[in-house]
């Protein structure tokens, strides 16, 4: 009998500590230990419990309430599980993990991050070991090459082809660098890696250093992942102690150190020049390239760096060969990749499928669909660098090419979906309020041009757009591609031209008939009260902050629109379904 | 190390391998706009404006990226375009949002509202330091008359003056006038002519517009002969503007000036009788026509016909035409019909020729009488009866002479399109005043005499190109009050005239480069703080008492007798413009691809004005963050005082923070203030 | 830098010397110095800024643009429960600027404000990470997930009558 308690950020904000403390207490007579695990990336249906009976049969609990844990416990102690089988995994739910290949999420859910031994268990190390027993630094090379990895972190550039130019950069000082900042709003995969499976990294790292010639790793954190940071140092403490990092590893001449560097709070980090200017406890402004990394990195020493879900393939690679790897996957785009699936989607999670299946599928058959049976309207992916992707193109395949086709881009995966109540132009602003926070101010494409961006966007939501706006958005996003001085700043304007080039007219209607078709849009909406709906509750005048609402008990009620401040919570309270925008 | 050959812009240039294309440019004398390089500190790429096309990287292919030049290492066969229209679409952009982002007056509000143009904040420094020829010299590269103009401007620049917010405006056009006369006292200053161009300029009409035009094309090196109707030149000036207010013998120097300069005058020529333009045009390889306006609008009322009523330009023309002989209106009733300043100067004359009553006839009330103040304000001082409220709607004559002039009475409706109240007549109410003559002063227009073949507007005006003042026939140009919209001021004749001679000068050399302003960043006097701006009195001009000038023509000003004064008086210019606007790279390059930053106007970083660096003021809202301030203080002195504070837009500049005090460390190099490619940083008096 | 009326001259500079001792010597720790720092004081006092700077030799300009930089770094002190809400891109579709706005005027305040009374400070954060609950806030080490402006309403009320 095993008993695990899924303890991810998001499962332990849903509330899983509470749920294996309640589980602890049952227990704690028998001598039945509770144990942990990451997360397996079925986010909608935290917390999750997972129970082994004797026959080795996974039960699997979901949405465990300290209530449904009393009922685990219960069928635990009595060997019946069917006083808890209401509350296992739906046969579809679960095909929500059937559907997938995973490879850099292999171990999450599965194992106990902070026990080095269930990850050693299950093969973990044994690639290392095979690469610094009887691989070359070319050998292990070639095999990144024959897999056809590609960077995870967004831009898809040959991981093989960095390592090849670090390894032949001259000097014995190199530095390995694995990039955990991930800043994308609404991408978390990185997170789940390093707190489900922290070792997958620090092997793939390891491999990494070995092969471009790093005595040091480091790894940049970002700031908001607490948890991460904790279970990364513990997992580096055990490898050290086992003796996996430090001087000699595994008997070999091979030494590499491991650090952990946590950021502090800009997403500009994530890109590589400034992520090294804030490794070296400076401002996080880009430097220029070239000298690229590779010749002149950290400490202007020779550097490598991917991202955490790049280093988490790798040691799969080197244990299952390169072309077990570039068997999966496009023409264009080898293997898997992991997506952060959310937004207005029945099941939000993580997702890992070879490359080459469609959003639909991805969307439909994994994610079940849109939720509260809306219509699909568009899907945001690669964050504020990426773009959003219409309807009509859902069956787009996903590789680096073809989503690069629609303006989007594949990016480190995240995937938003959004259904009709959200407002293209909104969205688009979204982005470059976000942008325009983030931008470190060096460059003047960005700095100012993003800042004018978001002003025209707001203006437009606002129902202040003129005409003539589209066009100079669209002239600020030209000139600032072609600008700006890093990634950033590049690709910042990717949401505001595909949401024009497929949703103009939205912008249109924003500006010329100062409407928000999606009705999202506070100041283009008036709230209205069906007379023949409402029965006269006088619960939403009671509600109404701005005393909008008017009208006898027991008769229809009416709003005022001069006085309507659109916070909408009279739609949220009513029982008759008698308001609505208009 | 190894030579390569680049092309750019069509340039072979030499340079080592590897060398930036930003640095090769510059060696090899061509200029790629950059504001954030310096040879000092390692490249940096910020601005982004020295972007450049790579349109062949020596193997046939283009790149698909514009290339920041100051951080491109050049390769053996690269092909670079510097002004490609990619390249100045992106360089165009990038300074209109510097320029969105960018608080400041290049400008002072004074010379920003000059039609000349005059650099009036530096000819004040000037005269503040006691230097009158050089004021003298600053103000003739605009003006060639400006003793004259200095005493009977209206003076845009002191309506505008940004000291009137804090107390009075500066005293700009007397300071003007002082240092001009200061200058005409001894070794004048005169500029040197260049050598001759074998060009001839006809310019007909000797006054404001016409001497100017003659005085710059003299200047350029081109033989100019003046052609004027009248005894001597000065056209308005000498007959249309009173002794009292510019006395005769101040223009005679000025004008002397002019002619010294190589300039020659033909008098009592008047076009269409005495020469024609053909005649003119065979003779000359350009004429510039600048006749003004000599004849008085018609009231259009009955009795205009009479014996006794006259043009306010004919009855002023009369009183200066006479050698010194004033006409006798003793015992005359006068009545003078108009608010503006020819109304004036015609009432003011005629309590001068001794008439017993004189009347001004002005349809709305004083506040919206278009003349200046201080006429109004002498005239009623000399005893001159305003008549506000009331328009002539008949003048009745006896035996064929002005006996009385009947008056509507009026009074004040909407605001028109000028903003003025617009008078309305009050039905069936008149008055009547017993009147022996009445002065016409409603406005002016051109006497068009011999321009037949000429172009010309609907109001009878000379058509003009607002950017090259040519006419319709192209060897014509015309300026001032004969083009166009038709009379204004003096100075407004002598700046397009001034712009005119360039344009004009370019046309002889066979290529015709129309005028342009300068773009220019401008501040709103609501977004000044001027709060801690301490009050200065203005300094008065002594006027001789009303009852002793009313009598005669001598001038009413009586001249500052104070240097001391007067230089205090200087002294309290705020520099409004900015110090740096010369030596500007930021708006040289904004002006150099014509930006309109409006398009993309929205919220400014703004911060406070700082000092805390002993002798330098930093003004974070001119800044660019180009960080050479910043980068040289680290690299070069060393010092490491300055630093970026916060992130993305709002990002600034600062010395070290939370002290009040001067930084103590600052090696007071001034490195930084050199390198500063705008003017962000000024040097201050420690 | 400290614009608040704290009486800074409190700062117990003793507290950092175990900090500025590790670090002394190990090249590029400044922002890690930093992080420490606050995890004292809560905040970034000038006279730590300057106490930093002096120990690693960095000149005051420097540390406080590095500080200046990064949104992590607070210059006054924060309120007894600080408050992150998540503005990432799952939060936003599922109406995290209602919550904003609940935020705002439940607690009187605007993102990177503390209220007068010490207890709540506000801050609006890039993505938490945990999309599938979205919206979410964080409050101290807690998160608060699927939030609606009632829910957010007894939050608060609970917070405050503690």
């Amino acid at each position: 009998m095993k008993i695990t308690v899924g303890q991810g950020s998001c499962g332990i904000a849903a509330g899983a500590a509470k749920v294996l403390t309640k589980l602890e207490s049952f227990f704690a007579s028998e001598k039945i230990k509770v144990g942990i695990t990451g997360c397996i990336g079925m986010c909608w249906l935290e917390p999750i419990v997972d129970v082994t009976d004797d026959n080795n049969v996974l039960h699997r609990y979901v949405k465990v309430s300290e209530d449904v844990a009393a009922k685990i416990a219960q069928a635990v102690v009595s060997k019946d599980f069917s006083v808890a089988s209401e509350y296992e995994i739906s046969e579809d739910d679960n095909s929500f993990l059937t559907q997938q290949t995973r490879v850099a999420l292999r171990n999450c859910g599965l194992i106990d991050p902070e026990n080095i031994n269930e990850y050693i268990n299950i093969g973990g190390y044994s690639a290392l070991k095979k690469v610094v027993s009887s691989m070359s630094q070319n050998d292990v090379i070639n095999e990144i090459k024959v897999s056809g990895l590609a960077g995870r972190g967004g831009a898809g550039f040959p991981t093989w082809f960095k390592w090849n130019a670090a390894k032949q950069s001259a000097g014995d000082e190199k530095y390995l660098i694995c990039n955990a900042d991930e800043g994308d709003p609404g991408a978390f995969m990185d997170r789940a890696v390093i707190e489900s499976d922290p070792h997958s990294l620090i092997e793939g790292m390891l491999i990494g250093a070995y092969a471009i010639g790093a005595k040091e790793a480091v790894v940049y954190v970002r700031a908001e992942y607490p948890l991460a940071i904790i279970r990364l140092n513990k997992a580096i403490e055990q490898a050290r102690a086992m003796g996996f990092v430090g001087n000699n590893i595994l008997g070999s001449s091979f030494s590499c150190d491991f650090r952990i560097k946590a950021g502090a709070g800009a997403f500009v980090c994530g890109e590589e020049t400034a992520l090294i200017e804030s490794l070296e406890g400076s401002r996080g402004m880009p430097r220029l390239k070239p000298p690229f990394p590779a010749q002149e990195g950290y400490w202007h020493k020779p550097s490598n760096i991917n991202n955490v879900e790049t280093f988490a393939n790798v040691a799969w690679i080197i244990e299952n060969g390169g072309q077990a790897f570039s068997a999966m996957g496009t023409e264009d785009s080898k293997g898997t990749k992991v997506f952060a699936l959310t937004g207005k989607v029945k099941r939000g999670g993580l997702v890992e499928i070879p490359m080459g299946k469609t959003l639909r599928e991805v969307i439909f058959d994994i994610g079940g669909g849109i939720k509260n049976d809306m219509q699909f309207k568009a899907v945001q992916m690669g964050g504020p660098s990426g773009g959003c992707i219409p309807a009509e193109l859902l069956d787009t395949v996903i590789d680096y090419k073809k989503l690069g086709a629609t303006g989007a881009i594949m990016g480190s995966g995240g995937m938003v979906v959004m259904d009709e109540t959200t407002c293209m132009v909104g969205m688009a602003k979204f982005f470059l309020d976000f942008t325009a926070k983030e931008s470190c101010g060096k460059c003047v494409h960005c700095r100012i041009g993003t800042k004018r961006m978001q002003e025209i966007l707001t203006r437009i939501v606002e129902g202040e757009g003129k005409e003539g706006d589209i066009e100079l958005l669209e002239e600020l996003c030209e000139a600032i591609k072609d600008g700006a001085l890093c990634g950033l700043g590049q690709t910042a304007p990717n949401p505001v031209l595909t949401t024009i080039k497929y949703f103009r007219n939205e912008y249109e209607a924003h500006i010329s008939q100062k409407k928000c078709p999606a009705k999202e849009c506070s100041n283009l909406v008036i709230y209205e009260i069906d007379k023949d709906k409402c029965v006269g509750c006088t619960l939403c005048s009671k509600k109404c902050p701005a005393k909008a609402i008017s009208g006898e008990v027991k008769k229809a009620h009416s709003i005022d629109a001069d006085v309507c401040i659109r916070c909408g919570q009279c739609v949220n309270v009513c029982r008759f379904g008698a308001i609505s925008k208009k | 190390m190894e030579q390569i050959k680049i092309t750019i812009n069509g340039k072979e240039c030499v340079c080592n391998d590897g060398e930036y294309i930003l640095k090769v440019a510059k060696d090899n004398g061509i200029e790629i706009p950059n504001l954030c390089d310096h040879d000092s500190v390692a490249a940096f790429g910020a601005c982004g404006i020295c972007a450049v096309e790579i349109i062949d990287n020596g193997k046939g292919q283009a790149f698909p990226k514009l290339m920041r030049a100051c951080a491109t290492k050049a390769q053996n066969g690269y092909v670079v375009s510097i002004d490609s229209d990619r390249v100045l679409r992106s360089r165009k952009i990038a300074l209109e949002l510097l320029m969105s982002d960018h608080e400041g007056d290049c400008l002072g509000p004074c010379k920003l509202n000059c039609p000349a143009g005059t650099d009036v904040q530096k000819y004040l420094k000037q005269i503040s330091e006691g230097n009158y020829h050089g004021a003298v010299e600053t103000i003739k590269k605009v003006i060639p008359i400006p003793a004259s103009i200095g005493r009977v401007c209206p003076h845009p620049c002191e309506q505008n003056c940004r000291r009137r917010l804090v107390d009075e405006p500066l005293s700009i056009a007397f300071l003007k006038a002082y240092a001009a006369d200061k200058d005409l006292e001894g070794d004048t200053f005169r500029p040197v002519a260049a050598s001759s161009s074998g060009k001839k300029v006809a310019v007909v009409g000797g006054g404001p517009a016409g001497l100017t035009a003659a005085y710059y094309l003299t200047i350029a090196g081109h033989n100019v002969t003046v052609y004027d109707a009248m005894p001597k030149m000065g056209g308005m000036l000498r007959y249309g503007i009173p002794a009292y207010r510019l006395p005769k013998d101040v223009l005679d120097k000025e004008i002397a000036e002019i002619k010294a300069l190589g300039v020659t005058f033909k008098n009592n020529c008047k076009l269409g009788t005495d020469i024609t333009l053909d005649e003119l045009k065979t003779d000359n390889d350009a004429v510039i026509v600048a006749v003004g306006a000599w004849k008085s609008m018609q009231m259009r009322v009955e009795g205009e016909q009479l014996d006794g009523v006259l043009g306010g330009i004919e009855f002023l023309r009369d009183i200066s035409s006479g050698d010194g002989e004033k006409p006798d209106l003793k015992g005359m009733n006068i009545a003078v019909c108009g608010g503006g300043n020819t109304a004036m100067d015609a009432c003011r004359s005629a309590v001068r020729c001794g008439a017993d009553n004189v009347y001004v006839i002005y349809r709305r009330t004083r506040s919206e009488m278009p003349a200046e103040d201080i006429e109004i304000e002498e005239a009623i001082e000399e005893g001159v009866d305003f008549k506000f409220l009331t328009n002539p709607s008949e003048i009745i004559g006896e035996n064929g002479k002005v006996k009385q002039i009947k008056l509507q009475v009026m009074e004040l409706g909407e605001p028109d399109e000028s903003g003025r109240r617009s008078p309305v007549a009050v039905e069936g109410k008149f008055e009547y005043l017993d009147v022996d003559m009445v002065i016409m002063a409603i406005g002016q227009t051109i006497d068009a005499v011999g321009l037949d073949s000429i172009e010309k507007t609907k109001k009878g005006t000379v058509s003009a190109n607002a950017a090259t003042f040519a006419t319709s026939d192209e060897k014509v140009f015309a300026v001032g009050d004969a083009t166009n919209r038709g009379a204004s001021i003096a100075i407004e004749a002598i700046g397009e005239a001034r712009k005119c001679a360039d344009v004009v000068d370019s046309f002889l050399e066979g290529d015709i480069t129309p005028f342009r302003e300068k773009f220019v960043s401008k501040r709103n006097d609501s977004d000044v703080d001027l709060s801690d701006k301490p009050k200065l009195e203005r300094v008065k001009m002594p006027v001789r008492p009303a009852e002793e000038r009313k009598h005669d023509f001598d001038a009413v000003n009586l001249g500052f007798d104070d240097e001391q004064k007067v230089m205090q008086e200087a002294k309290r210019c705020l520099e409004c413009g900015c110090h740096d606007y010369d030596d500007c790279k930021l708006i040289r390059y904004a002006d150099m691809v014509n930006v309109s930053p409006s398009r993309f106007s929205g919220k400014k970083n703004i911060n406070d004005v700082e000092r805390k660096l002993r002798v330098i003021e930093r003004n974070p809202n001119k800044c660019v963050l180009c960080g050479l301030c910043v980068r040289i203080c680290d690299d070069v002195a060393k010092q490491g005082i300055l630093g970026y504070v916060g992130r993305g837009f709002s990002t600034v500049i600062k010395p070290e923070f939370n002290n009040d005090e001067t930084i103590s460390v600052c090696a007071n190099c001034r490195k930084c203030f050199d390198a500063c490619p705008t003017g962000a940083l000024k040097l201050i008096e420690y | 830098m400290c614009s608040c009326n704290c009486n800074t001259s409190n700062i117990d500079l003793t507290l950092l010397k175990p900090v500025l001792d590790k670090y002394a010597g190990v090249k590029g720790s400044l922002i890690t110095i930093l992080q420490n720092a606050q995890e004292i004081y809560g905040y970034l006092p000038t006279e730590v800024i300057y106490e930093v700077a002096n120990a690693t030799g960095n000149s005051p300009a420097k540390v406080l643009g590095v500080a200046t930089f990064y949104t992590q770094f607070r210059f006054k002190p924060v309120g007894k429960y600080l408050i992150l809400l998540c503005k990432g891109t799952a939060c936003h579709v599922n109406g995290s600027e209602m919550i904003a706005q609940t935020l705002k005027e439940t607690l009187g305040i605007g993102d990177g404000d503390t209220t007068d009374d010490g207890l709540f400070s506000l801050s609006f954060v890039a993505c938490l990470g945990c999309c599938s609950l979205s919206p979410v806030m964080m409050i101290n080490d807690e998160t608060y997930g699927n939030l609606t402006p009632d829910k957010v309403k007894k939050i608060i009320e609970e917070l405050r009558s503690r």
